[in-house]
């Protein structure tokens, strides 16, 4: 397992109004966060909010194309990113202990904190697809190339962590400042995470480590 | 953090802890089980609420330190506003010394000033002011600034320096507004109150006043021979005589200064310092004993005369003699004193407080309830006394509500 200190690149907000960062995504432009009443997209590169929709959001977020899916009490809704209207809603897996949220290869990946899992779950009927066990306490989840990673918090210590999708083994480990908390990941796609910080209400960039085998 | 906590914890940030029960109200994981706490609490289910923190502090896993202490010290605070004061002080100095370390300074902060309103309670004044100076001033929320304040204050009453806790509650009071806690701003005027209130009496030459707080600041500095039945003191300016350990003699001492300029006929004084109906030999005789004590005692201040009927206070450097009085006197004034606060107490924690046994705090308190001076609710060990005007039972909570954002 290769382990080393998490890069942080940028840091974005804090941001009027907003007490705690809860979920993040990436649309390909801008980069999305839940702050408990609202989703909000920032601009990457002036750090400026775009504009918001107003729902409810206490948790992870997630991005497929199309559609934000944000996960609010003890269910996902399924949000038409254009217009801001819940077009549905299923179930978490997680029935309210639900955390992180991703998109990829179809389905949704939701994290369950306290249990320390992550579900593959149906995103048309909620149904749980199957179930990877982490050694942690789960704070957000998001697939890059094929890797399947995802931020923890437990004992006031927080890393980014890519596991092995099939053994939840841990493969390789980015470490946060100690009381340094992610809460919600989203990777560009690139050599970046975008990561909530918990209660300070802000947004950071993570450094995504270079593989020299791609 | 999970959904339905970030939920539920956002409903009790907005004042609906109802909502926030609907939540979690079938979980008993360690988050929902505090939030659960906090909720009850702002509910005035006092008891269910420590019940539920105290499950909540053990349910937390051995790393999840801050939120297992941001718990014992909700749990502190509840207990102090349900005036049990036997609550282990060690844990809240321990919850305190994790939360400093970890940077949670407001909580830290909160975390003393509970430390402090408590040893100010039980009337370690000197011990409070440690703990609130040793806190340093850290930025804090509004709320958390006027208990500081409110603290400060009340030390400053308790010295009788009325300058400063008038200075202080003028803080607390920009901080209660700032904070738009309504029962905060209410905390602040009560205490307010209680500089403008009667603190004393002030009986000289047979004739008496009431005394605010800051006049009798002012006595202090008054050339006058003045006995002090707060402290069971007799004094003038630097040189004080202290009684405390002799009830006899300070009643002796007292009797004579309410009398003065005129003198005091041994009958008086036996069925005053004594509590004899019918003065005999046997009286006299002791009479004569103590009185010689006292003069023994009272030799810096004042000299004690026979005259025909009894005795006669003749003071020394001074043609002034003032006994300073509670403002009501009777027979469990200090009881009532520590009720007056408008809480709920228990006996024990009024035992603790008054430096008496549990026995004698109850045997007080069932003649106090008699004449309908005190009421009681609850049972057994639950029971709580108060004095009868209050409204309800002012909570007064202001609890580590970022529980669960970490």
């Amino acid at each position: 397992m290769k382990r080393s200190a998490a890069e942080i690149v940028r840091e974005y907000g804090p941001f009027a109004g907003v007490e705690a960062v809860h979920g993040v995504t990436y649309d390909g432009t801008h980069v999305w966060f839940a702050s408990g009443d609202k989703l909000s997209a920032i601009d990457p590169a002036s750090g400026k909010v775009a504009r918001s929709i107003d729902v409810a959001a206490h948790a992870g977020t997630a991005f497929d194309g199309r559609h934000l899916f944000q996960i609010a009490e003890d269910r996902i809704q399924k949000i038409d990113a254009a217009t801001g209207k819940v077009l549905s809603t299923i179930p978490a897996p997680g029935g309210g202990g639900d955390s992180g949220l991703a998109w990829a290869e179809g389905s949704l990946w939701v994290g369950q904190y306290r249990e320390r899992k992550i579900h593959q779950v149906d995103p048309d009927t909620g149904k749980i697809l199957r179930t990877i066990e982490s050694k942690r306490f789960v704070t957000g989840v998001t697939w890059v190339d094929g890797e399947l990673w995802h931020g923890t918090w437990e004992g006031e210590d927080s890393d980014i962590r890519r596991i092995d999708p099939e053994t939840g083994k841990v493969l390789e480990q980015l470490d946060l400042p100690s009381g340094t908390m992610v809460s919600g990941l989203e990777s560009d796609g690139a050599d970046r995470f975008f990561c909530g910080g918990g209660e300070r209400g802000n947004v950071r960039a993570v450094r995504r480590p270079r593989r020299s085998s791609r | 953090m999970e959904s339905l906590i970030t939920a539920a914890a956002r409903a009790l940030e907005a004042g609906d802890p109802l909502g926030a029960l609907n939540r979690v109200a079938l979980r008993n994981d360690a988050p929902s089980l505090a939030l659960r706490g906090i909720a009850m609490a702002q509910l005035g289910d006092l008891a269910k609420a420590k019940t539920l923190l105290r499950s909540a502090a053990r349910a937390f896993g051995p790393r999840e330190a801050v939120a297992r202490a941001r718990c014992v010290v909700a749990e502190a605070e509840i207990a102090l506003v349900s005036r049990d004061l036997s609550w282990p002080v060690k844990a809240l100095a321990a919850a305190r010394a994790t939360l400093q370390q970890h940077g949670d300074l407001a909580n830290a902060a909160h975390a003393g000033h509970i430390e402090a309103r408590r040893l100010l309670l039980v009337g370690r004044v000197d011990e409070a002011e440690r703990t609130l100076a040793g806190l340093g001033t850290p930025p804090l929320p509004p709320a958390s600034l006027a208990i500081r304040e409110l603290v400060a204050a009340g030390i400053a009453i308790r010295r009788l320096r009325t300058r400063d806790a008038r200075a202080a509650l003028g803080r607390a009071a920009r901080a209660a507004r700032l904070a738009n806690i309504p029962a905060l701003v209410a905390e602040v005027g009560s205490a307010n109150l209680i500089l403008d209130t009667p603190a004393a009496r002030l009986i000289a030459g047979g004739n008496e006043h009431p005394l605010l707080l800051g006049e009798v600041e002012r006595l202090a500095t008054s050339t006058a021979l003045v006995v002090d039945t707060f402290h069971h003191v007799v004094r003038r300016q630097g040189v004080a005589v202290s009684l405390g350990t002799r009830p006899v003699l300070f009643a002796l001492a007292r009797l004579l200064a309410q009398a003065w300029p005129a003198d005091v006929s041994r009958e008086m004084l036996i069925a005053g310092a004594f509590r004899a109906k019918h003065a005999d030999e046997s009286h006299r005789a002791r009479l004569r004993v103590e009185v010689g004590r006292l003069r023994t005692k009272l030799k810096p201040l004042a000299e004690i005369s026979a005259t025909k009927q009894g005795f006669v206070l003749a003071p020394r450097k001074t043609r002034d003699i003032l006994v300073l009085a509670r403002p009501v006197e009777e027979k469990h004034a200090a009881v009532l004193a520590f009720l007056a606060d408008g809480e709920p107490w228990s006996s024990s924690a009024l035992a603790l407080a008054l430096g008496t046994s549990a026995r004698t705090v109850q045997r007080a308190l069932d003649e106090l309830a008699r004449s309908n001076k005190v009421q009681s609710f609850g049972h057994g060990r639950a029971r709580r006394w108060m004095t009868p005007p209050v409204p309800g039972f002012p909570t007064g909570l202001l609890l580590p509500t970022p529980l669960l954002k970490t």
